[in-house]
């Protein structure tokens, strides 16, 4: 028992330091960053989410449509904001596709 | 840019590991928090989950006081395939220590490897409520060291069933194991095949503005049979057993980050022939997404 508390320090020693090295890492694709000038922004309702996990994994596929140049996904508010590139005419169902290859559901548009 | 951190956090890990190899402890079995597994994760997503487990067993009722202490660090590397196809490998290090009449011996290793994929066959999701249904298939090869592996090919196959109403998610988890479905004539023991039950409740609370942050108490059941093993077409005596745990815990997620534990209390169990009794097992985890 005492060596599994050991160990178990040891293990959540090495999650934080996890987790600082990926927040150094991830803080750069924050959609809080972004400037929106010259940016049109969407949001779409999405269906599926259950928790902050799956925010990566759709963020991931939405920002590869061409012309996306940022998304924020909120397992919550069951919605997806996505900033686009003003020079390019992105359409709603390339984002949809995306959503689904997440394996989540599109709802509506909302903006 | 923030790939180069992320396989630093990797190599870091894996060192973290190493070293628990350098500082010895005992060793193990089994797998984990079930949370999530009826449902697949998006295309292209890479999942790296790891932990270590503690368990031990005694109360010999052979009287000889033989007693086990084992740990075990599995690590499970996952990755979306297709959005309706994920494939996985686990490979688990073991540290195990058994004595008896005060003589102890420790030995450790890796144990088999395990490949394993997962189809998306339900996935319905609403306003309301999600639903997912994913079947499995896998196979177990006998590549761990002597003392820890079942010198066969071991076919892994069963159903997962996930469930979301909002905040509360529900799991249902069905797997059977074929063990010593193709010999490779290095063991003359046929070890029992194993079949396992589980079932895990979860509530998601969100904390903070951003929605990157919740916390789920997690409380699971878990039935587990494994049947006795055979020599030559014969069941030997003093193995197989049917347990049943009650497994309260928790669940953090931070953005792609997942920190989990979790200690399973066998709260009835039946040992076959003369065998040790198992103690309650402790969990702790980490699960990493890209």
């Amino acid at each position: 028992m005492k060596n599994f508390i050991i160990v178990s320090a040891l293990f959540t020693a090495s999650v934080f330091l996890f987790i600082t090295m990926i927040a150094c890492g991830s803080s750069q694709k924050n959609i809080s960053d972004t400037s929106y000038e010259e940016s049109e922004v969407r949001i779409y309702e999405v269906y599926g989410m259950d928790c902050p996990g799956c925010h990566g994994g759709l963020e991931n596929l939405v920002n590869k449509v061409p012309g996306v140049k940022s998304s924020r996904a909120n397992w919550e508010k069951q919605s997806l904001q996505v900033v686009l590139d003003s020079e390019n005419d992105v359409d709603d169902q390339s984002i949809y596709e995306a959503i689904k290859k997440a394996n989540f559901t599109p709802g509506e548009r909302l903006q | 840019m923030h790939k180069i951190y992320q396989i630093t956090a990797i190599a870091l890990f894996t060192a973290f590991l190493l070293f628990t190899e350098l500082f010895s402890f005992q060793s193990a079995s089994a797998a984990g928090i079930s949370i999530d597994a009826g449902l697949t994760p998006a295309e292209n997503r890479w999942i790296f989950r790891s932990q270590v487990r503690y368990m031990q067993r005694d109360n010999d009722q052979l009287g000889s006081q033989r007693e086990m202490k084992a740990y075990m660090f599995p690590v499970v590397i996952a990755y979306g395939l297709r959005s309706d196809l994920t494939v996985m490998a686990r490979q688990a290090f073991i540290r195990r220590e058994m004595s008896m009449m005060g003589q102890s011996t420790t030995n450790s290793g890796l144990g088999d490897l395990l490949m394993l994929s997962k189809y998306r066959l339900i996935r319905i999701n609403t306003p309301g409520y999600t639903l997912g249904v994913a079947p499995t298939l896998g196979l177990e090869f006998p590549t761990g060291k002597d003392e820890f592996t079942s010198s066969s090919y071991d076919l892994h196959f069963g159903s997962f069933f996930s469930g979301r109403l909002r905040s509360l998610g529900m799991d249902l988890n069905i797997t059977y194991i074929w063990n010593g479905m193709a010999e490779t004539g290095g063991a003359a023991v046929d070890p029992g095949n194993e079949f396992s039950l589980q079932a895990a409740f979860a509530y998601q609370v969100g904390i903070g503005s951003y929605s990157n942050f919740a916390l789920a108490p997690v409380l699971e059941s878990s039935y587990l049979k494994i049947s006795a093993d055979s020599e030559d077409g014969e069941t030997l005596a003093d193995t197989g057993e049917s347990i049943l745990w009650l497994s309260p815990g928790f669940k953090i997620t931070w953005s792609s980050f997942i920190f989990e534990s979790l200690v399973q209390f066998p709260v009835w169990q039946d040992q076959e022939g003369l065998q040790t009794e198992r103690d309650p097992t402790f969990l702790v985890g980490i699960r990493l997404m890209n």
